[in-house]
Order: structure tokens, then C-alpha cells, then sequence
């Protein structure tokens, strides 16, 4: 089967022919830090996608005819497109700024077409299309977590209609460990006397998951249908407590809603003067999450945040903001790599520890989980919490 | 034969391979999706990026312009991150493109205008202004021949662990050293035997000779070592003039196609980070 471009966009093209093989990408690509094999690096896989067109399209390709492509050079290909993270450091940090993050999910979409795609990806398609959810399991029990709360209102935050609508995310509504975040949000909420609804079951997952895999096309229908049923709630604003989502509605979904991250809607409150806190001798140090920070531009609010928490002292990590390192949850990487995954968590964890902080902040369910799992795994003792927890524990009551 | 008629009948041929290597990369390029144009037909869609870039760059040209400068010739992101190689690949960058606008001049000039017999245009060949044109060369090339040597010593003495040197990377590197060593070379024989190239027309220094020490200063340098030497002129002009010609030809089949595209991903960059600001 020859390779069709047809997934990639004339610019992402012309930027497969701008690399200079410079490898200034290599001081900061987290995955060849640990791996270490020129393949798997940002380079190395553009140079192995730049030979396969050359093959194809390249000068000898029109003189002689296309070459057949190599199955075990595509095979190998595949498995270093997807052991990435999706987290963008490589296109900060490249001196002709190629947008590699999206290169990478416009690879992965050429490599489904051509049935070159971990079998992992397969199963978590069957999820998403079939339960409507990351997990797998019951899209209706979503609120389940609700349960956890001390006092429950009658419409149990499913209004009819609502001002703001609070999009939980697969993770934060289905793992245990993370439940904790909406749990706290939505205290907030209350607290500050916010008109707000869940969609309960009428969240589907926001597609995510399966374009970092290459399936964009299987998503639209998740996203027609959560906007569909946002409209139907009548709000103004969505809010996600969730980066990942909160970046795939700002890129994906064409509405004229407003968008926030919780970041940025908690600082708004604070503005307003809705939340207030009490005093809390600490030091914390904060870790940026890829699709937040890196892929969303959002640094300050979360930080801002931070700071407006009288005796808390904010200290950063070695490598933060637009350096950040990923925590090893991103793109679908645990899904295809655990062993990955958890030595990239263990050299964040690292990091974190260095600055002496006594608990990382951070505003993702995913990076919390997979901090704190590979913790609890090692045995490391180490606070994690996600910002909306860490802001409802010091709120003035 | 005249060399007019050489220099033309190699020259055009040349632009015809190097458009078409172009043409290869363009038309691989206009093989991806544009949104909104599905089913577009290659032509098409160029159609529609020459319009959005003539109409984008002429919604604010002065942006264009400054980021280019800024952005692509002295590149300012590669100055935060080091030093050494931003120096390197300013002096080739901006060495190539003032030495191109110079060469431009000096050709049209006295290639063309005096050709034509525009009388004022013998300010450019023999009169005041062709010192400036000469010292400028000069002067552009020499920035080249340090920022190439600054490369070749980056690549295989300093050898930092993120490069890997690849055959394209060594026969670019080389051709910039020879085109540069074999310029150098060949004005300062012509500064060297006056009475050689008085005869040959691309070989004619029209500088006064007493002021080529300051003017074609590193070929008068040369030219103190040259006296004694004897080639073929004729030969010397081909050696530069043919490899000058390849080189222009290999530029699309290798990494030097970045001058083109890696300027565009910069400024499409710039733009999108303009747009969301």
C-alpha cells in the first residue's frame, strides 16, 4: 500500500522538508532521554517519514517508479510514533518552530489508515465508540463520585438548564484515585454560588484519546454529540477541570461557547471575590500539564492561584512552564508503553523532589494519577494533588 | 566561443533543474489535505495559498518584513539557545542573501544597463560606485567563509552529542568552502595578473589597483602569494562558474531546501502565535 499524504496538510509537508536534522530536539524529547534510540526521537522519526515520501514521491520515485515500502521498516515506524507523549517540548524547543505535536497525530492518522497502529489503540477505540468512555464502563454511572459528597441537592447537579456546565473527563468521572477532583470542584462551585449542571450520562468523552491515536475521524461523532448536549443545557460557559479536554473543545469543537479550564475560572472567582482563604504555611512547587501549558498557553492562572493563598510558598521544578517535562501520561503512551510511562513519571517524581516542595500542584487528573500510581508502585512518598483540591482544602468557609 | 554565450548556456539549463527540483517538493507538498478544499486539484490549491499569502502579507506587510528579518535571516530563537550557532548560521544566511542583493545590482548594472547602453550605469562598472559594489562582495563572502568554517568546525571538531553528520551535511558544507575558497582564489589572481585578465571580460577587475588592499581585501592578500603562479584563466573561471551552477542545481535535493521551507514554517509560526495573541 503506498503512503498516502493525504492526512498531513501542505504546511505539515513543507515542514517534513524544513528539519535540518539540527537534534536540538534531543536535549528535550523525555522519551529519548530514557530510551536513547535515534529512531524514537523527534528526528528520527521525521528523517523515517521524510525516506518513506522520498520513496514514493522523491526524485527517483518519478524516474524509476514509487518503491514498495518496507512492512518491518513501516512496523518499526509505528511503534516510535506512538511511544510519544504528545507533549509538545520538541516544537518549543525547534529552531525552525515545526509543530511537531501536531505532526505526530497526523502521522499516527496516516499509520491507522495503513492498519500500522498498536493493538491497544484497537480496544480503546471499541471503549470510546461503544461505552462512550475511556474505561469502558457504564457511561451512565459518570457521577457516580457524587455519592463521596457530604451533602447531595435534590436535581443532583443535573439541572435542566444552567449558566455553566462542569465537563468532568473519562478519568476524573471513572478512576478512583482522581475522583477526589470533581469531587472538590464541584464543592467550589458551590460554595461560590455557581449556577453549574453535569451532563451526567450525556457525557460522552470528548474525543481525545482517539485523535492522540490517529482517529480523528471516529471522534467527530463524540463531538456533535457533546455539543449538542451542552446546547441543550442552555450555558453560557463550559468549564473542565480536565487540560486535555478543555484543549481538544478549544481545537476540535467549533462553538461560540465560552471555554475555561478551571484554572482560569477559579482565578476569575477569586477576582471577583467569591473565594477567599485562610492562611497555610506551606511549600508547594507546580507541575505544568503538556495540554495546558505547552498546548493551550495557559501558565499563569494556575499559579496566580498559587500565589493569592497567603503563607504558601511556590518554588519551581528545574524544568517548568514551557520546559515542563511530562509526567509520562500523555498520549495515550501508557496505553502502548507502560514500562515507558512509569520511567518517565519516576524522573518527574525526581524533579518534584528536588525542590524540597512538600506537595506538587498540578491541574490534571491524568498527571496526578500517573504521579501518584508510580509513587504508590515504588513506594516513594510523595503529595500530589490537583489544584481544585488543594484550592476547596484552604478555602475560607 | 564568446563566454556570454557559455555562462547563458549553462545558466539556463540550471534554472530549469533547479525549478524542477523545486516543482518536485511543491507538488509532494500540495499532496495534503487543505481544509475547506477536498476534493481540490493540486493547481488549485496553490492557487489558493498564493492568494492567502498575497493577501495576508499585504494586510501587514511591515510585520512580513520584520519578521523575516528578525526572525528568518538573523534568527532570534536560535540566538536564545546558543551563541556559537546562531553566529554561524547568521554570518551564511545574511553573507548569502546581502551577497545575492549585491550581485544583483553589480549584474544588472553592468550586465544589462551598460549593456544596453544606459549611459549613467558606467557609475556601476568603472566609476564610483563599483568599489563599493567589489568591497561588499568582499566583504559578504569573507562573512560567509567564516560562518562555513565556523559550521565545519562545530560538525567534526566540536562534535556535540546532538548532531549526526550525514553525507548531504558534508557535501553542502564542502561546496560553500570550495564556491568561497575558489571566489577568494580567483580574485586574487586577477589582482595578481593585471595584464591576464584584462582580455577576459568575467574575469576583470575594474578597482583601481591601488585600492583593492582595502577593497577586495582578502583577495589582495591572496594576490601577494599569487604573483608567480600560472593557470589557465579560463580554467580558473570554470572552476568556480560550474560548481557555482551544481550547487544551485543540489540545493532542492538537500538539506539547503530549508532556506526555503524552514522560512515559511517560521513566519506560518509567527502567525499563529500572532492570531491567538
Amino acid at each position: 500500500m503506498p503512503i498516502k499524504l493525504s492526512n498531513l496538510s501542505p504546511k505539515q509537508l513543507i515542514e517534513i522538508d524544513a528539519c535540518t536534522r539540527c537534534g536540538e530536539c534531543l536535549k528535550y524529547c523525555p522519551v529519548y532521554a530514557h530510551k536513547g534510540e535515534e529512531a524514537i526521537d523527534p528526528r528520527g522519526k521525521i528523517q523515517a517519514f521524510k525516506s518513506f515520501i522520498r520513496s514514493q514521491y522523491g526524485l527517483w520515485a518519478k524516474i524509476f517508479g514509487p518503491k514498495k515500502l518496507d512492512e518491518e521498516k513501516l512496523k518499526k515506524f509505528s511503534e516510535m510514533v506512538y511511544r510519544c507523549t504528545l507533549c509538545g517540548e520538541c516544537s518549543v524547543s525547534c529552531p525552525v518552530s515545526i509543530d511537531s505535536r501536531s505532526l505526530w497525530t497526523a502521522l499516527r492518522e496516516t499509520l491507522v489508515e495503513m492498519g500500522h497502529f498498536p493493538e491497544a489503540a484497537k480496544r480503546m477505540k471499541a471503549n470510546v465508540l461503544e461505552a462512550r468512555n475511556i474505561s469502558g464502563d457504564e457511561n451512565d454511572e459518570r457521577t457516580e463520585w457524587l455519592e463521596f459528597l457530604d451533602e447531595l441537592p435534590d436535581h443532583q447537579y443535573r439541572k435542566d438548564k444552567a449558566q455553566v456546565a462542569f465537563f468532568v473527563g473519562c478519568v476524573a468521572s471513572f478512576f478512583p484515585l482522581v475522583q477526589k477532583i470533581p469531587l472538590a470542584f464541584v464543592e467550589i462551585l458551590n460554595k461560590a454560588g455557581v449556577d453549574f449542571t453535569l451532563l451526567g450520562g450525556e457525557e460522552w468523552c470528548c474525543g481525545f484519546p482517539l485523535i492522540g491515536a490517529g482517529m480523528k475521524k471516529e471522534a467527530e461523532v463524540l463531538i456533535q454529540h457533546n455539543l449538542d448536549a451542552v446546547k441543550a443545557k442552555g450555558v453560557e460557559r463550559v468549564v473542565f477541570a480536565c487540560p486535555s479536554c478543555y484543549h481538544t473543545w478549544m481545537e476540535e469543537y467549533k462553538t461560540d461557547i465560552n471555554i475555561f479550564h478551571s484554572t482560569q475560572f477559579i482565578k476569575q472567582l477569586i477576582d471577583e471575590g467569591k473565594i477567599q482563604f485562610k492562611e497555610k504555611k506551606m511549600r508547594v512547587t507546580y507541575h505544568d500539564p503538556c495540554d495546558l501549558g505547552r498546548a493551550s498557553g495557559i501558565y499563569e492562572a494556575p499559579r496566580e492561584i498559587l500565589r493569592a493563598i497567603p503563607g504558601v510558598e511556590l518554588v519551581e521544578m528545574a524544568d517548568s512552564k514551557e520546559q515542563c517535562k511530562c509526567c509520562g501520561g500523555g498520549g495515550n503512551l501508557e496505553m502502548v508503553d507502560p514500562d515507558l510511562s512509569a520511567a518517565l513519571a519516576q524522573a518527574k517524581i525526581d524533579q518534584i523532589q528536588a525542590t524540597g516542595a512538600d506537595t506538587v500542584i498540578t491541574a490534571c487528573q491524568q498527571c496526578v494519577r500517573t504521579i501518584l500510581t508510580t509513587a504508590r508502585r515504588k513506594e516513594i512518598p510523595i503529595n500530589a494533588m490537583d489544584i481544585t483540591e488543594f484550592v476547596l482544602k484552604n478555602m475560607k468557609t | 566561443m564568446d563566454k556570454h554565450l557559455i555562462f547563458y548556456l549553462m545558466f539556463f539549463p540550471t534554472v530549469i533543474l533547479f525549478f524542477w527540483g523545486m516543482g518536485l517538493h511543491v507538488s509532494t507538498w500540495l499532496e495534503g489535505k487543505v481544509e475547506g478544499l477536498d476534493h481540490a486539484t493540486k493547481w488549485e490549491k496553490a492557487k489558493f495559498y498564493l492568494r492567502k499569502g498575497w493577501r495576508g502579507f499585504w494586510s501587514r506587510p511591515g510585520w512580513y518584513i520584520r519578521i523575516l528579518i528578525t526572525e528568518v535571516i538573523f534568527h532570534r530563537k536560535l540566538f536564545g539557545q546558543s551563541f556559537y550557532r546562531w553566529l554561524a548560521h547568521t554570518l551564511l544566511v545574511f553573507g548569502f542573501v546581502a551577497t545575492f542583493v549585491v550581485d544583483m545590482i553589480k549584474g544588472f548594472t553592468t550586465g544589462y544597463l551598460v549593456e544596453f547602453g544606459v549611459s549613467w550605469a558606467h557609475v556601476f562598472e568603472t566609476g564610483a560606485i563599483r568599489p563599493f559594489l567589489d568591497f561588499f562582495l568582499e566583504f559578504f563572502s569573507f562573512l560567509i567563509l567564516v560562518g562555513c568554517i565556523m559550521a565545519i568546525f562545530r560538525r567534526f571538531i566540536l562534535r556535540p552529542d546532538q548532531l549526526r553528520t550525514e553525507e548531504e551535511d558534508i557535501t553542502s558544507l564542502l561546496f560553500i568552502l570550495f564556491l568561497e575558497l575558489s571566489g577568494f582564489f580567483i580574485a586574487g589572481y586577477r589582482i595578481a595578473h593585471p595584464d591576464v585578465v584584462q582580455a577576459r571580460i568575467y574575469l576583470a577587475n575594474f578597482t583601481p589597483a591601488s585600492a583593492n588592499n582595502w577593497i577586495s581585501f582578502g583577495s589582495y592578500f591572496l594576490s601577494q602569494f599569487l604573483g608567480n603562479v600560472k593557470i589557465d584563466a579560463n580554467f580558473l573561471w570554470y572552476l568556480h562558474v560550474v560548481p557555482s551552477l551544481i550547487f544551485f542545481v543540489y540545493i532542492p535535493h538537500s538539506k539547503l531546501l530549508h532556506i526555503f521551507t524552514s522560512s515559511m514554517t517560521v513566519i506560518s509560526d509567527r502567525q499563529k502565535a500572532l492570531s491567538k495573541s
